[in-house]
């Protein structure tokens, strides 16, 4: 059970500092900006293919590649909802006001969801407006929202990222430090990004089986597993953090 | 009312709370004192649920603090005034905590007039005089209007004026009945604010007892006479205490004075001087710790 109270609590404490409303913002805005980057390098080498390559050529694959980038500010604005309180030492007050702490833990992964969803859903969706805007104005094709694939992205895409941003809470909960959480939730994140220059079988495993890996890979459609194993892979593993999170954070001294 | 029981808390082979068994009342002011590391501020959180001990339990009113539905409206505290976000205006500080014990909005207000932070209600804590910022923790503390308090070393950072405006609030507090626990190094700052005293050192509950019964353990009989030698077997032969003090002096314990002079009168003895010394607190106090005192200068 949610305690309201506790849950209304955290997003005073959310919205109250500057930090926290900034990267919010930010992720909407790097969205819409990455959107339109990549659309613009996706129309220009679709300018200058050939006609087979234009046969192939995917309107959402490449340009929504800008949520690799954006999820590690997703995951941060989690990181935050936990390290704010250790880094300026309101965790005893909070805790000394909540009691049993398994509240305070439901009610950060609550909140974190309750923002990361809104803030995901405004992000991939101007990133797909801006993208999807910028191919047709250089006459590239493009996909209305309505569209199967467009749809997909729409609307897992935007879960796929508040499950990262809970990912994001439990590293912060097991750290206890904004810098130490933000670097291992960044380097854990870029892992498939960086799948290229490994051998092929450690590629393949990466984006397969790495669990934000497999994530953009059910919202892309473009798995060798079932979308639903994909999408499962990532929601099993951001549920092992927080079981990990919350039972290292019920003994341990505040 | 606030009970421990066996409470012992160990970091690796330290022990920083060690057996500690203390009952701590309503209707007073119980001053919580020991030298630096004793283990007072272990303590606290133990009582407020934020150190788990190793063994033995800490209850409030009967009840751990984790199994209080809401544990402002029973146990308001103040550990570390500085626990604020230096960002986040004072009012939201306050706000936030009222909300996770439902407690109106309208309290933090009054919290807010009660220690004089009106006007800067809208302020980052960060802005803040080490005083407003301890007020600040004051305002928390009181926020569920709660019939226990527990408070780290409250008068710190505070003006004379503060100082004052605490001691009285305190004492307020406790003569409405609520149990208020409130720690200090300084003995002599307890002295003038809290009824009942409870010492600890190395962990260990050293003593404990109203305030007079400390100033009454450190009074003795001095005594002046040209025959000290004398005397002073004399006197442990009635069964006195006796050790020397300074300029040749007698100090006497576990004798009243008047025995002292009718022991002096009988046996024939000159005296240059009899009076009654009351240790101050702050000497009772060192006594009491020297030998439990974390950090000793070299003696």
């Amino acid at each position: 059970m949610i305690a309201t109270g506790v849950l209304k609590a955290e997003w005073t404490k959310f919205s109250s500092i500057r930090a926290t409303m900034v990267l919010s913002l930010a992720v909407v805005a790097a969205s819409g900006f990455f959107g339109w980057t990549f659309a613009n390098m996706a129309a220009h080498e679709y300018a200058t293919a050939s006609a087979q390559e234009r046969l192939d050529f995917l309107p959402l694959d490449q340009v929504m590649r800008g949520m690799l980038l954006v999820q590690l500010l997703i995951s941060a604005l989690g990181v935050l909802v936990a390290t704010s309180e250790y880094g300026s030492g309101t965790l005893g007050p909070s805790l000394a006001a909540v009691g049993r702490r398994s509240r305070l833990v439901i009610a950060k992964a609550g909140m974190t969801a309750l923002v990361a969803l809104p803030v995901s859903v405004a992000g991939i969706g101007l990133m797909f407006v801006t993208s999807q805007v910028t191919l047709a104005a250089q006459g590239a094709p493009y996909l209305m929202p309505g569209d199967p694939d467009a749809l997909l992205a729409l609307l897992l895409g935007p879960v796929v990222f508040t499950l990262l941003a809970l990912f994001g809470l439990a590293l912060g909960l097991l750290l206890r430090g904004t810098a130490a959480a933000v670097n291992v939730s960044s380097t854990f994140l870029l892992m498939p990004v960086l799948a290229p220059i490994f051998p092929d079988f450690l590629s393949r495993l990466l984006t397969t089986y790495w669990p934000n890996g497999a994530g953009f890979r059910a919202v892309t459609s473009r798995s060798d597993l079932p979308p639903v194993l994909s999408f499962g892979l990532l929601v099993g593993f951001v549920a092992v953090m927080h079981i990990a999170a919350f039972t290292r954070f019920a003994r341990r001294d505040a | 009312m606030i009970q421990l029981t066996a409470l012992t808390k160990r970091y690796g082979d330290k022990t920083a709370v060690d057996d500690l068994t203390l009952l701590v009342r309503p209707g007073v002011v119980t001053g919580f004192l020991g030298p630096n590391g004793a283990g007072k501020s272990t303590t606290m959180r133990m009582i407020l649920g934020l150190d788990l001990p190793t063994s033995g339990t800490a209850t409030i009113n009967g009840r751990a603090h984790h199994e209080l539905p809401h544990p402002l409206r029973t146990i308001g505290s103040m550990l570390d005034a500085r626990a604020a976000h230096p960002r986040r205006t004072a009012y939201k500080h306050l706000l936030y905590q009222a909300q996770t014990n439902a407690i109106p909005a309208t309290r933090v207000d009054e919290v807010l007039d009660l220690v004089g932070l009106t006007e800067v209600a809208g302020k980052p804590a960060g802005s803040f005089s080490m005083g407003m910022t301890q007020r600040l923790g004051i305002a928390a503390a009181l926020l569920g209007d709660p019939p226990v308090l527990v408070l780290d070393e409250p008068v710190n950072g505070l003006d004379p004026e503060g100082v004052r405006w605490i001691r009285a609030l305190m004492r307020g507090l406790a003569a409405e009945g609520r149990t208020v626990l409130i720690s200090s190094h300084l003995m002599s700052e307890m002295a003038m604010t809290a009824d009942r005293l409870v010492v600890i050192g190395k962990g260990r509950l050293i003593a404990e007892g109203e305030i007079g019964d400390f100033t009454a353990a450190g009074s003795a009989v001095a005594v002046r006479t040209p025959e000290s030698g004398v005397f002073a077997r004399l006197l442990e032969l009635a069964g006195a205490h006796v050790r020397p003090g300074p300029d040749d002096e007698l100090l006497v314990t576990g004798m009243e004075a008047a025995d002292v002079g009718r022991l002096a009168a009988a046996e024939g003895v000159t005296l240059f001087e009899l009076s009654v010394r009351h240790a101050s607190l702050e000497e009772t106090f060192m006594e009491l710790t020297r030998d439990a005192a974390e950090y000793g200068a070299a003696r």
